[in-house]
């Protein structure tokens, strides 16, 4: 618990600091930027001090709103496996929603392993309790609907109800191989907030991507590269699998996020056809030159 | 004269339905407990209530000549029925008390009735325990069928549990649409907490099964325990010593036979010297029925007469046709030539025994499928033969074998299952992945998919991706990367069969073939890897 209240203390003060500084500089607040980008050791602590950088989780999330964050909770892999989000950066999210007046916080995913496993094997769930939050499983049953999508190639599919319900939505994903569309980065999160036959999507993965994405519309996207998957993507299996990277990216233009993590694995847009595909459907910035972008270590 | 029911036997009575809901509900609660809970491994289920079950313990150390030591906890059970009768039967056993109890609710509904007399043969459970030894001498392991352990697990595992669940989600559409969110939610996770599978190829006639069963008791109280059980048939020619005798007192008793009438075992309480001391199960109905209060069970120390144990009249003839029955069926379950060839479909758990000797050991209880947490092991129909009759089978199309999970071992109450650690299953072959590039999307379609290297759990991948050329019908070639399988790194888990977007027949799936466990049903031969060394040295 000491290390916690270090971390806890850490992040609260950088957070006075920042705020503190032209209070007693007398300088004009400065500009919010485009995308923030933390190094850190510890993920607690580097999620809550990029939220910061962007002005607060209050630029996000209003008063009384019922959040859900949608972290990647796909696999029945622990965290060091770098195969599902990092819980840590999913508590520090949860308790940053509920500071911010969040009615209710919800966290919940469309598992591929069994959805009891991986909330629970992921230290997730144990995550969430201890912020506070509520984990919910996605029930196909009842609680998944098809409705239209308005994409360009994917017209209708069948939502999770429990995500589009909210009024806001932070997409948290982790940063991963996919041997598919080479990164699985935040648009391609958006597969674990359907339901039905999600394994036919990957015929045209990339414009599902993208569809899903201009559906969902996030609030916030905060990109988890604390620990990524460079082979055996999506849910590798060996620590070797893995590379410390201890950073996370976050803003609210998902594509200048995910350009800027696709840059962790040396892929620019050129590599990558969702992120090209992302930029023409006005879903963001792909061009990292022009984004003010607020880089900090702690 | 004074007219009163023996308020001790009353109490005593009270005590036994007691004993019987308290054995039931434990029985219940370890099988529930019996899933993923949040931890890798789990410590006691329900297979503990196996191990006290002599037929079980005698049949398969028998069948597989080999000391199971868990089953010494057998030999409570022994001890116990030798000295006080067959209490286990009307007092512990979980099947016993679902049988009594809708006994009773027949008898209260009317659909029972019984009779003053009851004259049907007892005979007939003993002569299945002759089969069931007589078979297991030779190596065939039947005890799982009629077991009231392995009986009503598999039933409740495969049946009932999926039943109510599906039962209980249907509701929950109604709960949704009544605008209860909330409490919609929460029982959708109360299902996915307790893990209840709902998928069973056998499941309708596994639940027929356990229907039918309970059925019979409006014919006759207590049915399977008077004529089929093979468990109370030899707790009944254990039950020598019986401290516990039924005793009338002649001054009081008016011969009126309300105790013959409503024994629960036809042990026919009345007259006094015709009690069947191996058919009562104590139960203490005739004693607590008596309207004079003339029955009792004085202590009295002195071993019953063979004829008295159970006054069946168990024709030497008859005996040793039902022996003679048991030791000629063998080879009819043999005649299958799995046990020469193994079979296509058959992928056995995880730390399974080779196939002979896991048939010795399975008892079809089904704890496995209860356990496993895709829902992908079923009880088998004819994969395995007839002597492999609802043994476990993995069903990649239902579920997969999840790949940090060894709970199917953990569970099974004979070791026909091996106890694995999470770390050893994880090597363990089961079976290997083929691609039918026929129907696999990339190399007959021409699109992109990759689905099932993508939830290969190994690391690195037993699925490569190499580019494959589709010739489409309007002439073009495309290419695009299509699935290989690394046999060597391949376990056999079946995920990606059962995630392949094909989905009536999928485009790649798993055959036992290469399963750790058989050495004829190979594919790779280890060669000695060191090749420096002369091996004819």
């Amino acid at each position: 618990m000491k290390r916690r209240d270090f971390i806890r203390a850490a992040a609260v003060g950088g957070i006075a600091l920042r705020w503190g500084r032209p209070l007693f500089a007398g300088q004009a607040p400065p500009p919010v930027p485009d995308l923030a980008v933390v190094e850190g050791a510890s993920p607690y602590a580097i999620t809550k001090e990029v939220v910061a950088s962007l002005g607060g989780m209050s630029r996000f999330v209003g008063k009384g709103d019922r959040v859900v964050i949608k972290p990647n909770i796909g696999w029945d892999r622990t965290p060091e496996m770098a195969a599902n989000t990092n819980p840590e950066v999913v508590k520090a999210l949860v308790e940053l929603a509920q500071d911010a007046g969040a009615r209710r916080v919800i966290v919940i995913d469309n598992t591929t392993n069994q959805a009891r496993r991986c909330y629970i094997r992921s230290g997730i769930q144990d995550a969430v309790k201890e912020a506070g939050g509520t984990m919910l499983f996605v029930d196909e049953q009842h609680r998944v609907r098809k409705m239209a999508l308005g994409g360009t190639w994917l017209k209708e599919w069948d939502v999770v109800l429990d995500v589009i319900e909210a009024d806001k939505v932070i997409n948290v994903p982790i940063a991963k191989h996919h041997s598919l569309c080479q990164l699985t980065l935040g648009m391609k999160n958006w597969l674990g907030a359907i339901g039905g036959a999600r394994n036919q999507l990957h015929q045209r993965i990339d414009e599902a991507m993208v569809d899903l994405a201009a559906f969902f519309k996030p609030a916030l996207t905060v990109l988890d590269a604390y620990r990524i998957l460079v082979r055996n993507g999506p849910q590798g299996g060996r620590v070797s699998d893995t590379e410390l990277r201890e950073t996370i990216v976050a803003g609210a233009d998902v594509a200048a996020v995910e350009t800027m993590g696709a840059s962790l694995f040396g892929l620019g847009p050129k590599d990558l056809l969702f992120l090209r595909l992302a930029h023409e459907r006005g879903l963001g910035r792909i061009d990292l030159e022009g984004l003010t972008i607020e880089k900090r270590k702690i | 004269m004074k007219k009163e029911r023996s308020k001790k036997y009353i109490a005593l009575q009270r005590l036994r339905v007691a004993s019987q809901a308290g054995f039931f509900a434990l029985f219940l609660y370890l099988l529930i407990g019996a899933r993923y809970t949040g931890e890798d491994y789990i410590s006691s289920t329900v297979q503990r209530f196996f191990h006290f079950d002599p037929l079980l313990a005698l049949v398969t150390i028998v069948s597989a000549r080999v000391l199971v030591a868990s089953f010494a906890f057998a030999l409570v059970t022994v001890a116990a029925t030798v000295l006080l009768g067959r209490v286990f039967c009307g007092w512990v056993c979980p099947l016993g008390s679902v049988h009594q109890f809708s006994s009773f609710a027949f008898k209260r509904t009317k659909f029972l009735r019984p009779p003053k007399e009851e004259t049907s043969s007892l005979a007939w459970k003993y002569y299945i325990l002759f089969v069931l030894l007589a078979a297991a001498l030779l190596g065939l392991n039947l005890s799982g069928t009629l077991d009231p352990f392995s009986f009503l697990t598999r039933s409740l595992s495969t049946a009932v549990f999926p039943a109510l669940a599906q039962g209980l989600s249907s509701l929950n559409g109604l709960v949704y649409g009544l605008g209860l969110v909330s409490v919609g939610r929460s029982i959708s996770h109360f299902l996915e907490d307790w893990s209840l599978n709902v998928t069973f190829i056998q499941g309708f006639a596994i639940g027929l099964m356990l229907l039918g069963a309970l059925a019979l008791n409006a014919r006759k109280e207590r049915f399977w325990c008077r004529y089929l059980c093979p468990t109370g048939a030899l707790l009944g020619l254990l039950s020598r010593l019986g401290v516990f005798k039924l005793r009338i007192d002649p001054g009081k008793c008016i011969e009126c036979g309300l105790c013959t009438q409503h024994c629960q075992t036809q042990a026919r309480p009345f007259p006094n010297d015709e009690w069947k001391s191996g058919e009562c199960v104590f139960c203490e109905t005739c004693a607590a029925i008596c309207p004079t209060g003339a029955i009792g069970f004085p202590a009295r120390f002195s071993a019953e007469k063979m004829s008295s144990v159970s006054n069946v009249a168990l024709a030497r003839r008859k005996v040793l046709l039902s022996a003679f029955l048991g030791f000629f069926s063998v080879p009819f379950f043999r005649l299958t030539p799995f046990r020469r060839r193994a079979s296509l479909k058959l992928i056995r758990p995880p730390g399974s025994l080779p196939e002979s000797g896991f048939l010795a050991k399975c008892v079809k209880c089904g704890q496995c499928m209860r356990a496993c947490p895709t829902n992908g092991l079923q009880p088998a129909l004819a994969e395995a033969g007839p002597e492999g009759l609802w043994t476990p089978v993995l069903v990649p199309k239902i579920g997969y074998c999840e790949y940090y999970c060894s709970l199917c071992t953990q569970v099974c109450p004979t070791g026909a299952i091996k106890e694995l650690t999470i770390e050893e299953k994880s090597e363990v072959k089961i079976g290997a992945a083929w691609v039918r590039k026929e129907r696999c999307i990339p190399y007959v379609l021409g699109k992109p998919c990759i689905v099932c290297e993508e939830h290969c759990p190994v690391s690195p991948k037993a699925i490569k991706l190499v580019d494959v050329e589709a010739h489409l019908a309007d002439g073009r070639v495309v290419v695009h990367k299509g699935p290989v399988v690394d046999i060597e790194l391949c376990i056999g888990c079946g995920i990606c069969e059962n995630k392949c977007p094909v989905m009536d027949e999928p485009a790649i799936f798993v055959t036992s073939v290469g399963e750790s466990r058989s050495d004829k049903n190979r594919l790779l031969l280890e060669i000695i890897p060191d090749a420096g060394d002369d091996p004819y040295r």
